[in-house]
């Protein structure tokens, strides 16, 4: 399948990585990541904290958890209520996004920082929702929430106001460059290009149809997508829920998934948000333009008539 | 329907706007800690475990006094969610000084009236667990209880 790369250009300073770039299509076995502008650390955040073109951004799975305390100048951007649509289940449409990062002081060059619970799924979900916008300059906040409280850095309750922008609504989202459709899932299993089942072990094998502290999450049937590979989520991080390094990250991706920078790749969960993790660890760790986030995931799949799966690991 | 300190806790709930909403459900869930076992305090049942419900672990403690009416303790890991911890401090002071059997019978449609609607989704499911639990340790009580008079009356 022939696509359009997606820019994964992230400012003016992410030009100079380009060279990076072309030599990680040449070695894949990186020692640095393709776009490390992505990522920021807890000290260079807490030292930018009052940037004017920054906008921080708390995601979590915790619905309630910014409001117990966030970063100061976070704005909290609800996987749920913000991002995806009240009625249909898919993400919401442009306009509403051009509102959306209007009411939280963002412009369309403004460096969101993402970071939230859970390692960051939902920052990465957001991250690439964003994206799916066209957003440019988004980052994320290695590490993540637990981080910055494991290292008692400063947090407050008082809940940012932004002078309201004219962010102007984009043309389309990018649903072909970075998002698979179950149709897409199919024709990828078919054609056996790499398929990332991103899930616990447990999930994958079909041993449980849900995850682990999630039964209320259950489907009609466990398994996986005919083809799929299994790097669980939490293969690209650290204890601390740091990302690894690239050259561990190719080690697991590309020898131990057969992902190829050459051949586009489809990564999937349950819900859409620990695939963001990965699919942000190949896009921009790895450097990859290829990968799109199937975020229909096992709830679709494990419920959708007429879909194969394969069990075992 | 319900027991009355409860009553008055989803009342005030239902009066509020969304955004005190939420800042109250915060305000319970910072008084969570207020409700773990106090030094010397000698229960009936205590139950600590970390279920797949939940992401940490989760203890109840029920006390019932001389007048039949129980009082739940609870302690909570640090992984349990927001919402989670302020139910639980919800139900610990609302349900404090109904009866076992009361508590037994509650139906839990008051859940959405508390945290409304826009909160109750996947991924906060768990804000049923705590009543569950609570639930849970009423029945053991009652089953024990109904056991200890059987075997006195044979």
């Amino acid at each position: 399948m022939q696509r359009n790369p997606v820019p994964v250009q992230l400012d003016e300073s992410s030009c100079h990585r380009q060279s990076a770039v072309d030599h990680f299509y040449m070695n894949t076995n990186p020692t640095e990541y393709a776009h490390p502008e992505a990522l920021v650390g807890t000290d260079w955040l807490e030292q930018h904290l009052n940037d004017g073109d920054i906008r921080i951004v708390e995601s979590n799975e915790d619905i309630l958890l910014y409001d117990t305390g966030h970063i100061p100048g976070a704005v909290h951007i609800d996987w749920r209520a913000d991002l995806q649509d009240p009625v249909i289940r898919d993400y919401i449409a442009p306009d509403k996004f051009a509102e959306l990062c209007s009411r939280n002081g963002i412009g369309p060059e403004t460096t969101c920082v993402f970071y939230g619970d859970k390692a960051n799924w939902w920052a990465c979900y957001a991250l690439w929702a964003f994206r799916l916008f066209g957003h440019k300059n988004v980052k994320i906040l290695n590490g993540g929430r637990d981080k910055w409280k494991a290292e008692n850095r400063p947090t407050t309750r008082d809940v940012p106001k932004y002078p309201a922008t004219e962010y102007p609504v984009p043309a389309k989202r990018m649903d072909k460059e970075i998002r698979a459709f179950v149709d897409e899932a199919l024709a990828q299993s078919h054609a056996k290009k790499p398929l990332i089942d991103v899930r616990s072990p447990g999930e994958f094998k079909g041993e449980i149809t849900h995850m682990a502290e999630y039964p209320q999450e259950g489907v009609l049937r466990g398994g996986h997508i005919p083809g799929a590979k299994s790097v669980p989520w939490k293969t690209a991080t650290k204890e601390d829920n740091t990302f690894k390094s690239a050259a561990e990250l190719a080690k697991i991706y590309f020898e131990g998934a057969g992902v190829k920078p050459e051949v586009d790749t489809v990564v999937y969960c349950r819900i859409g948000e620990r695939s963001s993790h990965t699919w942000f660890v190949l896009t921009y760790l790895l450097g990859l333009d290829n990968v799109r986030n199937y975020d229909g995931s096992w709830t679709e799949w494990g419920n959708k008539v007429g879909a194969p799966i394969e069990k075992g690991a | 329907m319900y027991p009355e300190k409860l009553q008055n806790i989803i009342e005030l709930f239902e009066t509020l706007p969304e955004v005190e909403r939420r800042e109250t459900l915060v305000a319970y869930s910072d008084s969570a800690p207020k409700q773990e076992p106090r030094p010397n305090e000698k229960f009936d049942l205590e139950d600590v475990r970390k279920d797949e419900e939940c992401a940490d672990k989760v203890g109840v403690y029920l006390l019932v006094d001389d007048k039949g009416r129980a009082h739940v303790r609870m302690t909570l890991g640090p992984e349990v969610q927001t919402l989670t911890r302020a139910m639980s401090s919800i139900l610990c002071k609302g349900l404090d000084g109904a009866t076992p059997q009361e508590i037994l019978d509650l139906p839990s449609d008051f859940v959405t009236r508390i945290v409304g609607a826009e909160l109750v989704r996947v991924r906060s499911q768990t804000t049923y667990y705590v009543l569950t639990r609570i639930k849970g340790i009423c029945k053991v009580y009652l089953d024990r209880q109904r056991a200890t008079e059987v075997r006195l009356q044979a």
